[in-house]
């Protein structure tokens, strides 16, 4: 009875060891080596009636022998496209669709030299970096052989660059030392066309071509005022909306019918 | 901020005003002046302007809802709305309407649905351009040296008038079985809801060939029931598929329901045969341009809307 109780208590002790390691590693890894640093400027962009996108800049610092990547991203998931082809060997028409899946919406790379000069092929596989890495990554159905999955991936990739979801840059970061730190900056475009959500953005430091230190943030897409409430609307109450969206057109229409009236366009 | 830009909400995108308010003003110009809904050009004009396919077809036929009302008025106080034709042709496009989504089904169940649309549209687009241009260019050239137009009393004539119902149209000065517009409006019904346009390009042929009414009130009466149309696709479309943005539509109405005024009062001044004329020319550019897409190669191979 007495021989249980103390191996219950040691029982105890070694869990509590264990979660309080694990909850020490957790709580400090990213503040263990606290030379990389990042913040994210504008970072809740409010879409209003006026809305033509944004900018967002990222800055932080790092240690000063690093290189730097930052990766933005909208949260993982798929998409169903329209794939055009050539019937009869004469007519360009839809074929039928494809499933892109694990794949961002917006996927922004921005790297202080180019990415395969400064990173590993594995590095960047596991950290889905850079376009060849995001091809691994996603799946494409149905394809038959690498081959097409190529062919999709680019046409994928040009569909999305041509709404400026996707973008990649190598240089454009800005870097100086300051006190033995590296500090770092960019300033990007935010594209209209990213839809309300929440986007990662993450900041990867670099040596030996392997990815030392990662820190994130992020950027928060919301729509406000008039235009929360419409796409609200829209959503969740499509009679309602529909009804006022046929009322308002019936009116400007009979409304400038009777200004053309009195005006004298008719007679 | 910029002024010149307003977000769409339900579009996702953001779009200078003066583009929708333009294009806005030229289909609504069409539309008074020739009685279509102008659907064929605003679509794909919208598309280009980077709102996705199914947003630019419903918050379209909103917009129409507007600009029809607009030319229905400016059409109706000179007296060229044929109400009670309207009313039959709205019965069948009806009717035809609901035929015309089961076909879409069937369509779509055997795999090359899109081949079937796309050739059905250039074909129809074609033809009605066609007639309508030879007709009408031949009737000018009558009409110069003989004024009085003989009624050709054809086979297809005889039968229409053997059928039950007989009633006249008052304002179109035509006697028909009340049958006759009611199955008309429904075979543009089941090929507008086919093609995914509004068929104000087959309905104004329908009423100026077979239906031999005046041009002028084909223009009046069209419009009527293009409104009724689009009423009620307009809601359709908001309640089931939640893709009208009620911004894009107020900025195209905006211009739309201008043009349809202009294009009423502008449309008197010309005659029947040179607006039947115009109208068939459009209606062949159309086509044309339709046929360029299909054998151009695309820029990009990929689109929006396979779903979810």
């Amino acid at each position: 009875m007495r021989q249980f109780k103390i191996q219950n208590l040691k029982f105890k002790i070694i869990v509590f060891v264990i979660f309080a390691f694990l909850f020490f590693n957790f709580a400090f890894s990213g503040v263990a080596s606290a030379e990389l640093t990042i913040k994210a400027n504008h970072n809740h962009i409010k879409i209003d009636f006026f809305y033509h996108g944004s900018t967002v800049s990222v800055k932080g610092t790092s240690d000063p022998d690093t290189d730097l990547i930052i990766k933005i991203t909208s949260p993982e998931g798929h998409e169903v496209l329209k794939q055009k082809g050539k019937i009869a060997g004469l007519l360009w028409m839809n074929t039928g669709t494809l499933k892109f899946e694990n794949i961002f919406n917006l996927y922004s790379i921005h790297s202080t030299k180019k990415i395969e000069d400064i990173l590993s092929n594995e590095e960047t596989d596991k950290y889905v970096i850079g376009y060849p890495a995001l091809e691994k990554h996603m799946e494409i159905s149905p394809v038959s052989g690498n081959e097409e999955k190529d062919k999709w991936f680019n046409e994928f990739v040009r569909f999305k660059e041509a709404s400026k979801l996707y973008l990649t840059s190598s240089g454009k970061i800005s870097t100086t030392v300051k006190d033995g730190k590296l500090e770092y900056y960019i300033l990007t475009d935010w594209p209209y066309q990213a839809p309300p959500g929440d986007y990662l953005v993450t900041v990867y430091a670099i040596k030996d071509k392997k990815v030392i230190e990662k820190a994130e943030t992020k950027v928060m897409v919301e729509q406000v005022g008039i235009i929360r409430t419409l796409s609200n609307m829209a959503k969740n109450n499509g009679a309602l909306y529909g009804i006022i969206s046929i009322v308002i057109a019936l009116g400007a229409g009979f409304g400038v019918g009777m200004i053309f009236r009195k005006g004298g366009g008719a007679h | 901020m910029n002024f010149m830009y307003l977000y769409l909400p339900v579009a996702l995108t953001s779009v200078n005003v003066l583009i929708p308010v333009g294009l806005g003003l030229a289909v609504g110009l069409l539309s008074g002046l020739f009685g279509v809904g102008g659907g064929f050009l605003m679509t794909p004009l919208l598309i280009m302007l980077g709102i996705p396919s199914t947003v630019a077809a419903a918050t379209d036929s909103n917009q129409i809802v507007a600009a029809s009302t607009s030319g229905t008025y400016a059409h109706w106080k000179v007296g060229n709305v044929d109400f009670k034709m309207g009313l039959y042709l709205l019965i069948g496009g009806f009717i035809g309407g609901l035929f015309g989504v089961q076909a879409i089904k069937i369509l779509k169940a055997t795999g090359n649905a899109d081949f079937v649309i796309k050739m059905t549209y250039v074909l129809m687009l074609g033809i009605v351009g066609t007639y309508m241009f030879i007709e009408s260019l031949s009737s000018m050239k009558k009409n110069k040296t003989q004024k009085v137009k003989t009624e050709k009393e054809s086979a297809t004539g005889r039968f229409l008038k053997s059928l039950p119902l007989q009633t006249h149209f008052e304002k179109s000065g035509v006697t028909h079985s009340a049958l006759v517009p009611i199955f008309f409006g429904g075979f543009v019904g089941i090929l507008a809801a086919i093609m995914g346009v509004g068929g104000g390009f087959l309905m104004v042929p329908v009423m100026v060939y077979l239906l031999r009414m005046p041009m002028h009130v084909v223009v009046g009466t069209s419009l009527f029931q293009i409104l009724f149309n689009c009423i009620e696709v307009t809601f359709l479309q908001a309640y089931t598929n939640h893709t009208v943005d009620f911004i894009l539509a107020v900025l195209l109405l905006l211009g739309s329901t201008i043009g349809a005024q202009i294009g009423a009062v502008f449309g008197r001044k010309l005659n029947g045969e040179q607006l039947k004329i115009i109208l068939a020319v459009i209606v062949l550019v159309v086509t044309v341009k339709i046929i360029s897409e299909l054998t151009l190669t695309p820029s990009l191979f990929l689109s929006q809307g396979g779903g979810h």
